[in-house]
């Protein structure tokens, strides 16, 4: 990133945003509305001791993705309000996602903008769900009014659905929170008693306290081992009754015997005690746990978010007129209106009008496809030029978009799960600790029968595998921290041990390696026509139009007036402007001599007579797609295109890129034939992409990547989102996965390596309780402490 | 040295409504959002609304048991 960040929460400003606050006499740029309306408060309050003294700006991101056709009044019908608005006494109460919250300061500007609105009873703001929870009186104000409202200062809201996982994720990340919060005030307590025994073991401490204290001991540990330490129970218990054996097989035979044989040594007043090593055993192990839930929770939530409700409605046609229904409630033989800019809501066949359609979702194409009565449309394309009407033939799963999505559920089934390393290890590690535990045992019993069962007790405490579960949790919680702070979102574990091996990227053409945006090239100009009126011309002549390339000329700044402007579909525009009769369209519609017409996509501007100024369109490459390709060039891995485009285009951008294997004209379903053949001869294919076309074949790839400004389906079948669209953050991402697998095996390694160190000495019997539990912290905190180191790469 | 046998039992009291305020914190949802409460200090109060100013963190449990 070249450009400052922001100068309120140290986010990358992104490109085209400027938000700008006077501080200090200087003008620093923001990220977004949220920060500024915050930095500007801080100044006129005269708190620029807060910049002064600030430790940390807030770091968080999401990309701010302009949502071109929002219809808010959708969301007031009765029939889309009911799947996410309840009533309680006469207000309603609805949860939203809200994109572009960057930090605390966004969550208070959203509440302050709506706690004005008269009927806004309460507003809450989550910043770290990018939620917000608002109660309303539908007497004094719309749902829509609340949506337009938040959209107002420049953040994009809407209902979502709530994803099943969620709701579970949520439930056991606040129990886990529980269980430790309470194992970690009772091993406190246990440990400071422990160590009076300690010191016992050295003085001479009377007995009588000595089974004072381990009673208090008894006491204390007993809800951990009741309580905290459940999920270890159950996770074994399944374990066993499948017939497999795993870390908390061993973990809860060492938890219970080692509380059962401390119970029974206190009340019998012999022996030794272990509940400190109990207590501290059971929350070192939930720390790893919850960390891992805890990044469980937040993918949960982030998959959540990206599931926006956008209610489709469709003007149907009936005898009365033109009546509003939700989109589900069409059937088969219903005529629909659709409008200019409106999404088409169901497959059907036109039967009047013609116009051009956006079919961007389905093929990747920005360039509308021109539509006469008898062709096809379907649900989710976006007609852009003339009203048509259109006879549904499809709805619900029979559409084309449902097949997709099929299609995607059929390709994440087949994608096998990779076992990760740790998972393996700590099969291994069970079995091999249960057996020198029961040979222990049984040498024991032969040469000292009443220490056997102490021996054996001390080696499956002190062969902790504590160090082991945190190994893995601990690095990619941080890891995942790092990423969120590059704006990535990573929405499985299992990515960081795939990033380093992936050796072969498929890239999609449009939205992904390019903007998926036009913008101007090369201008020509002719018969003297300076640039700036050529373009004022266009300009004014395009306005009103919803083609793509209409908008791209509309952008630019007029004065001048159109009288008489006629549209002719798929061809251009004419218009009277100062009494002359101008067209602009393509080459056939002004009749350009073909030694003026050029190769690529142009645009021609000119009177009747005489051609004025050629202008050529391109979808520009994003900023930062060459770098990433010669990153990966260096990297020795093997690039490839897969795109639904069949144009020349295509091929310029590959050969601008210097990427040799291209797959233009596929479908869908060809992509993901593409990268099964890839993976069949055994590689790890990573896939990028951004629309509906791209979810089945980004739930097929060993890897997927999808663009934050892509489709909500395909951010849903990806294992990691690139927010605010930067490609190259992806080759960072894999820095930093190489750096974590290596925090990963140290980790790993120090574990293994504690436990064989340890082990001789508990089989002979040489570990006392105060040395299993100091053995069993001080390897814990060194992977804990390992893993931090991961916070310190700076991104 | 006897005087262990009341200091320990109000010890164990203290830890007792130490772990009954976590829980209760917990289940008000007070960790929910650490982020944003850390920065409250530095906006500007709204005047709470009159006909809801009473509402309590527990209403937010209920709106979350969809």
């Amino acid at each position: 990133m070249s450009q400052k960040p922001c100068f309120h929460c140290n986010e990358p400003v992104l490109t085209g945003s400027n938000f700008i606050t006077r501080i200090d006499g200087v003008d620093q740029v923001m990220c977004c509305p949220g920060c500024q309306a915050v930095s500007q408060a801080i100044v006129d309050a005269g708190l620029l001791s807060y910049y002064k003294y600030r430790t940390e700006p807030g770091s968080r991101q999401t990309a701010l993705v302009p949502e071109s056709l929002n219809h808010f009044s959708a969301y007031d019908l009765p029939e889309v309000q009911q799947d996410f608005v309840q009533e309680r006494d006469g207000r309603e109460e609805v949860t939203l996602s809200i994109d572009g919250i960057t930090c605390a300061a966004c969550a208070w500007l959203i509440e302050h903008k709506l706690q004005k609105l008269d009927g806004v009873d309460r507003i809450q703001v989550n910043s770290t769900t990018q939620r917000a929870f608002i109660r309303w009186q539908p007497s004094l104000v719309k749902l829509s009014e609340i949506l337009s409202a938040i959209g107002s200062i420049g953040y994009n809201a809407a209902p979502f659905q709530l994803d099943d996982q969620e709701v579970i994720s949520k439930r056991n990340s606040r129990r886990f929170l529980l269980r430790l919060g309470l194992a970690g005030f009772a091993t406190m307590q246990v440990m400071m008693f422990a160590l009076a025994l300690y010191a016992g073991y050295f003085t001479d401490l009377e007995t009588e306290f000595r089974d004072y204290f381990r009673w208090v001991s008894m006491i204390f540990a007993a809800p951990v081992v009741f309580y905290s330490a459940q999920p270890f129970y159950f996770s074994a218990i399944r374990a066993i009754l499948s017939g497999k054996l795993n870390m908390d097989v061993s973990v809860s035979i060492a938890i219970c015997g080692a509380y059962i044989a401390s119970c029974v040594a206190t009340i019998q007043g012999t022996g030794e005690v272990y509940f400190e090593s109990v207590s501290m055993f059971t929350f070192f192990l939930l720390l790893g746990r919850y960390f891992e839930q805890n990044a469980r929770q937040k993918a949960s939530v982030s998959s959540s978010n990206l599931h926006k409700l956008v209610p489709l409605t469709a003007s149907l046609v009936t005898e009365q007129g033109i009546e509003e229904v939700p989109a589900k409630k069409l059937q088969v033989g219903n005529i629909i209106l659709v409008s200019p800019g409106d999404v088409v809501a169901a497959d059907g066949k036109i039967v009047e009008g013609t116009s051009g359609i956006n079919e961007s979702m389905l093929t990747g194409e920005q360039l509308p496809i021109s539509k006469a009565p008898g062709a096809e449309v379907f649900a989710g394309t976006i007609n852009l030029e003339q009203p048509i009407r259109v006879k549904v033939t499809a709805i619900g799963q029979d559409q084309l978009v449902a097949e997709i999505i099929r299609l995607q559920e059929l390709a994440s089934n087949a994608k096998p799960a990779i076992a990760l390393t740790a998972d393996k290890l700590a099969r291994y590690f069970s079995a091999t600790i249960l057996t020198i535990a029961a040979i222990t045992y049984l040498v024991w019993r032969q040469f000292a029968p009443e220490d056997a069962f102490w021996v054996t007790l001390s080696v499956l405490v002190a062969t902790c595998p504590c160090a082991l579960a945190l190994a893995t949790p601990t690095a990619v919680t941080c890891a995942t921290g790092l990423f969120t702070r590059l704006g990535i979102i990573s929405r499985n574990g299992s990515v960081f041990e795939k990033l380093p091996k992936i050796n072969t990227v498929v890239f999609d053409k449009t939205g992904t390696l390019t903007c998926g945006s036009f913008s101007f090239g090369d201008i020509q100009l002719y018969e003297g026509v300076d640039k700036a009126r050529a373009l004022a011309i266009a300009s004014a002549l395009e306005q009103g139009s919803l083609h793509p390339i209409a908008r791209l000329f509309a952008r630019i700044p007029t004065t001048l007036e159109v009288t008489k402007q006629h549209h002719l579909v798929g061809a251009g525009v004419e218009g009277i402007i100062e009494g002359t009769r101008y067209l602009i369209g393509s080459a056939e519609y002004l009749k350009v001599p073909s030694a003026l017409v050029f190769p690529g996509q142009w645009v021609y501007l000119g009177t009747d007579s005489n051609l004025l100024a050629a202008f050529e369109i391109q979808d520009r490459l994003r900023d930062d797609a060459k770098e990433t390709i010669a990153a990966l060039k260096a990297k020795n891995i093997k690039l490839q295109i897969a795109s639904g485009d069949t144009s020349a285009h295509l091929q310029q951008v590959a050969s601008t890129l210097g990427i040799a294997e291209v797959n233009g004209g596929l479908k869908p379903k060809g992509k993901l034939e593409l990268v099964e053949s890839l993976r069949s001869n055994n590689t790890l294919v990573a896939m990028f992409g951004d629309g509906i076309n791209d979810a089945p074949v980004l739930a097929g790839a060993d890897l997927s990547v999808a663009m934050g400004s892509g489709s909500a389906i395909a951010k849903n079948s990806a294992d990691l989102i690139l927010l605010g669209d930067h490609l190259h953050r992806f080759v960072e991402a894999m820095n930093i996965a190489g750096k974590t697998n290596q925090i990963i095996r140290q980790n790993l390694a120090w574990a293994l390596g504690y436990n064989v160190f340890i082990l001789p000495l508990a089989v002979t019997g040489h570990v006392v309780p105060y040395i299993a539990a100091i053995g069993m912290s001080a390897s814990s905190l060194i992977v804990v402490g390992n893993s931090l180191r991961l916070l310190r790469l700076k991104p | 040295m006897s005087i262990i046998y009341i200091l320990i039992p109000i010890a164990m009291l203290f830890v007792l409504i130490a772990v009954g305020v976590f829980f209760w914190a917990v289940r008000t949802e007070q960790f929910d959002d650490l982020d944003r409460q850390g920065a409250s200090i530095l906006f500007e109060e709204e005047t709470p609304k009159a006909p809801d100013a009473h509402v309590s963190a527990s209403n937010n449990i209920e709106a979350d048991k969809r």
